[in-house]
């Protein structure tokens, strides 16, 4: 086991696209953790995803050996986290597993909103923020405003920030320098009762899973019965050791201060819940350590095999998803329009997108997937309360003593000239404003209270485009608050398709009902018939389009030359028909149910 | 030569590509070069003659009922050369005594000594690109006549005893209002064609008009839709009965040859980028004129695509094919053909018939009507689609 005073545990946290990963690369590399060759190998391994939309989606932690300017070598712990607020818990864990917190800030956006909900929750965690100014070597660069505003605005000292450029490597080495100096060595007694917290998992088919932990108090080795806490899982221990960018580096043993990793045979990864507290069977913790906290999903969709026949595929698919992310949830859902499928819940929009971009890509499957909606909660006048978080289920407007809608509060820092925009962005997605504070002279942040579904579309591209990318944004659950509700119906041909029926807010109804008329008139193709495009509320019709009957589909000309050539194109427009689906009389194409998810789009 | 040669034989047509124009038109996307030149002119009148000589005794159970000169423009290629090949062709199968032998002209290439010549070498039916009346219109798509060359090529034409004409007409030009289009209509009657082909503009890619189609005016499909559905009726009062999507004849004067393509029956094609249907196999000839001659010359391959068409394929192409005449599909023949049930095809083609697009016979057949032509693609993807799925 290292020495206390020769470990240090930090995380690197920073706004979207100010170089957190890339940081993070080049740390491991100074630490000779990994050399250039394997930097590009490590680059490929990872998620694409992660890769190309320049975020951290599973927290990643790593072990560096790094021998100081004082002829020491110090052991650092990286816990990288993930950088979206849909996955704030997630951060508020990681985080809480470090002493110290490298603040990344953009030399020349300076500090954001995400920023600022960053650092909050590192110094709500007790952690040392030690600012580092990046992209340095930008012309646009202004490092001295960007310490002033640092200071200003998050209270940290940030006069002596190193000024780097991680893309460039320049002044990588002082950062490590700063780490050993002024992130705190972490303190615990090996010999207490174990205490370790559990900041990620991920399973392995060989393994079981693989559990990251920071040892808070004790120790941990092969052999021990251990205890999850929070769940009452209890396992024997298999092996435990360190993390290197390499691979996983079995130990003796983990003692107190220590980041690493425990396998035990474990099946599922929900037996192993992040924030959880691992004890030993013998000799058990009297308490877990604080801030664990069952997560929640937000977000809800309905996802479907695009072709009926895959749903076995899509069911494997999903199984084995949920091996290695226990917040997103799913359960068989059946749909009269679509078949089989699964309502699935997410932590959040990106959350969302990352699962249906997985299934898409690494599972080959053509999926279609229903509008998101939020969980709402709605007392009947039996006095129950139901949380419905599929539409199917949302009961008739007769029954319903109580609706209710999840409100977040929500936090939007943009330069002040966009105020005015995003005051009328917000007010347009019922935002009850509470108040407004000048960061310095020229940086706003408003805060604002909204329900949840108004922010799971498409707020944060819109507020990025009203703001010309410098507005910002940071939501918290407050809870749920009385709403007028209604479930609207998508009617083709006079038939209900209820894969595109949702639940929204009953002043919104007119303009939504028209604009997604509006829409599937534009994507349903023509047919041999006149098709009516309805939107009605319990019955009542609130708006319609009408797609015109085909007119010309025709091919005037097929001679024998022309035969093979015409013949791929019927049996193009064939296969084109297999991927529809059949409400009736009326095949839909999956981009008509995209079409109406992307609806706020214009 | 005994009289009744061919008795069990099996019908064969015969297609020659006739790869030169003058010029190209705008919207044409068939193989054609605009060379005159003699070593290009001969080079590929002695390929299609060899080729068709090699081809002769692979074919002994056939016999030729219907020759076709297409192209490109057969009537600028000229007469000795058509007339070399018609003679090889003679030479090298069995040809019917009243085979149908089309050539293709335009306008501007029909001399009195080349009908002449056509004539006397047994040519019996002339296929003329008039497309249409108005000059700036044809100017514009870059046809290499006017409309007063076409009408006295009809005359030249009658002159030399050609009974069978047909002329082609294009809709939905560049241009063309529903009104013109009816003009066209009524002053071609007048010429008093056996056979007349109203083909919609399709707008291919790769041909010049591709790159300009959002720009030069053409009618939407519903303005198309017109024009085909007032063609089928102005020329039905005059007496020509619609027998394929874009054909119509008087007097039972269909285009034998072009039915074969419809029905299903062998032919054989020389001549680049020409297409065969025979012994169970499609093939394709390259589409690259020197290749074709060298290939031709040197013995080497010249296919470019060769598809063996196995029953299910047919089935598909039955359907496909077929329901482009008003002969339409018949549910007996399918069933005893393909084995497979024509019921749940018949299901589908009901609720065809309930929306005025198909029409069903006393004795059994099913054909599309002129509402149906005109959304054909989609009835037939539909019909792929059930028969896929039994």
């Amino acid at each position: 086991m290292t020495d206390l005073s020769k470990i240090r545990n930090f995380s690197i946290i920073a706004h979207i696209d100010h170089g957190k990963s890339t940081l993070a690369d080049r740390l491991l590399e100074e630490c000779a953790a990994i050399d250039k060759r394997e930097m590009e190998e490590q680059i490929l391994d990872s998620m694409d995803l992660e890769r190309e939309r320049g975020i951290t989606i599973k927290a990643t932690a790593a072990t560096l050996n790094y021998k100081a300017d004082d002829g020491e070598t110090y052991a650092l712990n990286l816990i990288d986290t993930p950088g979206h607020v849909d996955f704030n818990y997630e951060v508020s864990r990681s985080l809480a597993a470090c002493e110290g917190a490298i603040l990344v800030v953009d030399a020349s956006q300076g500090v954001e909103a995400q920023t600022l909900a960053n650092t909050f929750l590192a110094t709500d965690a007790g952690l040392e923020v030690l600012p580092v100014i990046n992209k340095i070597d930008l012309p646009s660069a202004r490092p001295q405003e960007v310490k002033q505003e640092i200071e200003d605005i998050i209270c940290v000292p940030a006069e002596d920030a190193p000024e780097i450029s991680a893309k460039n490597g320049i002044n990588i080495h002082s950062v490590l320098e700063m780490i050993v100096k002024d992130v705190p060595a972490p303190k615990g007694d090996r010999n207490a009762p174990l205490q370790a917290l559990i900041f990620d998992s991920q399973y392995d088919s060989y393994r079981g899973v693989i559990v990251y932990t920071r040892i808070k108090e004790g120790s941990v080795c092969a052999g021990m019965d251990i205890k999850m806490m929070a769940t009452g899982a209890v396992y024997k221990v298999v092996e435990v050791g360190t993390m290197s960018p390499k691979g996983l580096i079995p130990r003796d043993a983990l003692g107190a201060g220590e980041v690493g990793y425990i396998t035990a045979s474990i099946k599922t990864v929900s037996d192993t819940q992040v924030g959880d507290t691992i004890t030993t069977v013998d000799n058990p913790a009297a308490t877990p350590l604080p801030g664990y906290r069952q997560v929640q999903p937000m977000v809800f969709s309905g996802v479907y095999p695009a072709d009926g026949a895959k749903y076995q595929d899509l069911r494997e698919a999903l199984e084995k998803l949920k091996l290695n992310d226990a917040s997103f949830v799913y359960e068989l859902e059946n749909s009269i329009a679509l078949g089989f499928g699964f309502r699935c819940g997410f932590l959040g929009l990106l959350h969302m997108e990352i699962i249906q971009e997985r299934l898409e890509r690494e599972y080959n499957l053509d999926l279609i997937t229903t509008a998101p909606n939020v969980s709402y909660r709605v007392t009947t006048n039996d006095g129950v309360v139901h949380m419905v978080d599929n539409p199917l289920d949302y009961p008739d407007p007769m029954d319903i003593q109580l609706a209710e809608e999840p409100f977040v509060k929500v936090n939007l820092m943009a330069p002040q000239e966009y105020v005015g925009n995003i005051m009328d962005l917000a007010t347009s997605r019922r935002g009850e404003f509470k108040d407004m504070v000048y960061l310095d002279a020229n940086r706003v942040e408003l805060h604002y209270e909204m329900p949840l579904n108004e922010i799971i579309y498409d707020f944060f591209d819109a507020l990025k485009s009203r703001t010309r990318g410098y507005g910002s944004l940071d939501y918290e659950l407050i809870g749920y608050r009385p709403s007028r509700l209604v479930k609207l119906d998508i009617l083709l041909n006079g038939d209900i398709v209820d894969a595109l029926s949702f639940i929204l807010f009953a002043d919104n109804a007119y303009p939504r009902a028209r604009k997604i008329c509006e829409r599937l008139k534009d994507n349903i193709p023509r047919a041999q018939f006149e098709i009516p495009v309805q939107a009605a509320i319990g019955g009542k019709i609130i708006a319609r389009e009408t797609i015109k009957a085909l007119r010309k589909d025709v091919l005037a000309k097929c001679y024998g030359g022309d035969i093979t050539r015409k013949k791929k194109l019927l049996e193009k427009q064939k296969e084109g028909k297999k991927r529809m689906r059949t409400f009736g009389t009326v095949s839909v194409p999956s981009e008509a149910f995209m079409a109406v998810l992307k609806l706020d789009e214009d | 030569m005994p009289l009744f040669t061919g008795k069990n034989k099996t019908p064969l047509g015969i297609y020659i590509h006739v790869p030169f124009c003058r010029s190209k038109c705008q919207y044409c996307d068939f193989y054609s070069v605009t060379t005159k030149e003699d070593k290009w002119i001969f080079g590929y009148q002695e390929a299609v003659c060899q080729h068709i000589r090699e081809a002769g005794p692979l074919a002994p159970d056939y016999i030729v009922d219907t020759i076709y000169f297409g192209g490109g423009t057969p009537s600028f290629f000229g007469a000795d050369g058509m007339a070399a090949i018609l003679a090889a062709i003679r030479k090298s199968f069995t040809v019917s005594n009243n085979a149908e032998i089309t050539f293709e002209a335009n306008p501007d290439s029909v001399s009195d000594r080349l009908l002449r010549r056509l004539h006397s070498e047994g040519f019996n039916r002339v296929s003329l690109g008039i497309q249409c009346d108005d000059n700036d219109i044809l100017k514009r798509i870059g046809r290499p006549h006017s409309y007063e060359q076409a009408v006295a090529a009809v005359r030249r034409i009658r002159k030399f005893r050609f009974k069978n004409l047909s002329v082609d007409l294009m809709y939905g030009l560049p241009g063309q209002t529903l009104e013109a289009w009816e003009r066209t209509l009524k002053n071609v009657l007048k010429l008093q064609p056996e056979h007349i082909s109203c083909y919609g503009l399709q707008v291919e890619e790769g041909t010049p008009l591709y790159e300009y189609k959002d720009y030069c005016n053409l009618a939407d499909d519903d303005t198309q839709a017109e024009m085909y559905l007032s063609a089928v009726e102005i020329l039905r009062q005059h007496g020509y009965r619609q027998y394929e999507i874009s054909n119509f004849c008087r007097k039972g004067n269909v285009s034998r040859h072009n039915l074969k393509y419809w029905n299903g029956e062998p032919y054989l094609g020389f001549g680049p980028n020409a297409s065969s249907d025979f012994g169970g196999s499609r093939f394709t000839i390259v589409r690259d004129l020197p290749a074709y001659i060298e290939g031709i010359r040197t013995g080497g391959q010249v296919l470019t695509e060769v598809q063996e068409i196995g029953s299910r394929d047919r089935a598909g192409e039955y359907l496909m094919m077929k329901l482009r005449t008003v002969g339409g599909i018949d549910p007996k023949v399918y069933e005893k053909r393909f084995l497979l049930p024509f019921a749940p095809l018949e299901k589908y083609l009901y609720e065809c018939k309930d929306r005025n697009l198909a029409s069903k016979t006393f004795d059994g057949r099913w054909h599309l009507t002129p509402n149906g032509f005109l959304v054909s693609n989609s009835i037939i993807s539909d019909l792929l689609l059930i028969q896929e799925q039994q």
